[in-house]
């Protein structure tokens, strides 16, 4: 037997449930919602997507999942770019210590956090009582509004934020960072020329990884979002499991694969390229 | 001579400092409540502390049955699906660092679309295929779409594994006259081992978590940990059950993912996402 058919076959199974369990569905998925047996045959009609376009309730859901996302991209970016950048330039006790309460949130899981920030900023909760306590009056307790899953998913995706970033910068030289140091260059003016062109990339790594892991969120938004207009997760869930209605649930489905496409696509390409990079 | 608490050039590291409080702060209060709430037996609106400790939320959660039963199926669960991947993903992992076959970079890659997508539109083109096969709400139906969502961890991480192996020693292995089979059992798996281990425990671990797809396939007859955990919040039974719910479940499972925590700090975790 060959080594190449050995190798071939010890890596089927996998394989064979990637094309079975991920990219037949997806295709499934568009075809179904496309073409439907008639009498006269196979028939073509965009009915299901007229039907989500037209609708003002699956409208506000997909305005609610696109400014949701957008936020906890933001603001993933404005919290986990100082803390990369303060772990790529410092090798003290503080970093050991930011880097590992950074990455803590990776080892909590979302059911157990929904738990804690329902009980930490839900009304009543642990900030109120706080509040309270020194005589301030009570916030608006962002639970069950747009705000409570930014708030949740921007804590559970810290993590894997600052690890992408940190490695990112970890390829930029220090010999870079010194020479415009050496010609009088101060940190933001470092950031800004130095830095920043050099991690674009990673930067746009990062955010498409976020972006395809916040758009269909489901159990933060299901937990501390509100129930109406809910995102595309809990809707899709609600689609399929309560209204017993795949065909729209499909539609909803491709309608989010579209609106990812493009994050999609570019990070598949820039690990390919990576892999292409360690290999040579 | 970087090992105290100021920079390179001798000050004090206030922004470390900085980062380090608020950090802490930010991530340590919602843990440090649900302790707290399980071990509270009163705590009423606008008391600091809690007018009464206690342990007596422990004995009423304990003693529910739907609680037993969704553990019980969430270790099945997980122990199957982490069995399984085990079984198909290392062997396929070994090939893929180690042999020479056509395609091998496309199928590598092909690993990936588990992540290019959003994950619960996915999940959803999944169930509607199972719903054809009669697999909703069975067992078997909850085991593969939580397999398919170990694959990529199972192969990318125990990829790096192996390549990282020595080969000059498998190499000097084979030369005093080893078998294939030796060498791999006495010089590569021992070598390897830590990281797939490590890899093992998350797929493990995450399994048990995995919320999405155990609720739309499983719903209503297969009820993991975390569906019923959502449940007790939805219908706000007691307070309590979800603190001390967290509590049991979550202390175990950190414990374990301590250990596997100098493999994340290596980058093979990272690369695990394709950082």
């Amino acid at each position: 037997m060959g080594r190449g058919l050995k190798g071939l076959l010890l890596i089927a199974i996998p394989v064979f449930l990637v094309g079975w369990l991920i990219i037949y569905p997806i295709f499934a998925a568009i075809l179904s919602t496309l073409f439907f047996d008639g009498p006269e045959g196979l028939r073509f009609s965009t009915a299901s997507y007229q039907f989500f376009i037209s609708d003002p309730y699956s409208r506000a859901n997909l305005a609610l999942t696109l400014w949701t996302t957008g936020m906890c991209a933001v603001l993933l970016l404005i919290v986990g770019l100082p803390i990369a950048l303060y772990l790529r330039f410092s090798t003290n006790r503080f970093a050991d210590l930011v880097q590992s309460l950074a990455i803590f949130p990776m080892f909590v899981p979302s059911i157990i956090l929904s738990y804690a920030l329902i009980r930490t900023i839900g009304p009543n909760g642990t900030v109120d009582i706080l509040l309270n306590a020194v005589g301030l009056p009570k916030i608006k307790s962002p639970y069950l509004t747009p705000w409570g899953p930014v708030i949740g998913l921007v804590w559970d995706h810290l993590p894997l934020t600052v690890l992408m970033l940190t490695a990112g910068l970890g390829s930029i030289s220090n010999s870079a960072i010194e020479a415009a140091r050496d010609v009088g260059a101060g940190p933001l003016r470092v950031f800004w020329h130095i830095i920043l062109p050099r991690m674009g990339n990673s930067i746009l790594v990062t955010v498409s990884f976020t972006i395809l892991g916040i758009f269909s969120a489901f159990t933060l938004p299901y937990v501390l979002g509100p129930a109406s207009p809910e995102m595309m997760g809990p809707f899709m869930l609600r689609t399929f499991n309560a209204l017993y209605d795949p065909l729209n649930a499909k539609t909803q489905a491709v309608i989010s694969f579209a609106f990812c496409l493009f994050f999609g696509i570019f990070y598949v390409w820039s690990i390919a390229r990576n892999q292409k990079g360690q290999s040579r | 001579m970087i090992a105290g608490f100021s920079t390179t050039s001798g000050r004090f590291d206030w922004t470390g400092f900085i980062f380090a409080i608020l950090l802490a702060i930010v991530i340590a209060v919602p843990l440090l409540v649900v302790f707290t709430w399980a071990f509270t037996e009163v705590w009423r609106y606008p008391s600091v502390i809690p007018q009464k400790f206690g342990l007596r939320f422990w004995d009423q959660t304990l003693s529910r049955a739907d609680v037993w039963e969704a553990l019980s199926i969430s270790l099945r669960l997980s122990a199957t699906v982490t069995f399984l991947s085990a079984l198909i993903c290392l062997p396929a992992a070994y090939a893929f660092a180690r042999m020479k076959f056509p395609g091998r970079d496309l199928f590598f890659l092909s690993f990936l679309a588990s992540h290019a997508f959003p994950k619960f539109g996915l999940l959803v083109a999944i169930a509607s295929i199972f719903l054809q096969l009669n697999l909703i709400a069975t067992f078997w139906g909850v085991v593969l779409i939580q397999l398919v969502g170990t694959l990529m961890l199972m192969i990318w991480i125990p990829v790096a594994a192996f390549q990282a192996v020595d080969r000059r020693m498998e190499e000097a292995a084979r030369d005093v006259g080893a078998g294939p089979l030796r060498v791999f059992w006495s010089i590569t798996l021992p070598q390897a081992f830590p990281t797939i281990f490590a890899a093992v425990l998350l797929t493990f671990v995450s399994t048990f978590y995995e919320t999405e797809g155990a609720w739309l396939i499983g719903a209503p007859q297969i009820r993991t940990m975390p569906v019923l955990m959502i449940n007790f919040i939805n219908n706000q039974v007691v307070i309590q059950y979800g603190a001390v719910l967290s509590v049991i479940l979550w202390v175990p499972s950190f414990i374990a993912l301590m250990f596997a925590r100098r493999v994340i700090g290596t980058g093979a975790f990272a690369k695990g996402f394709g950082a």
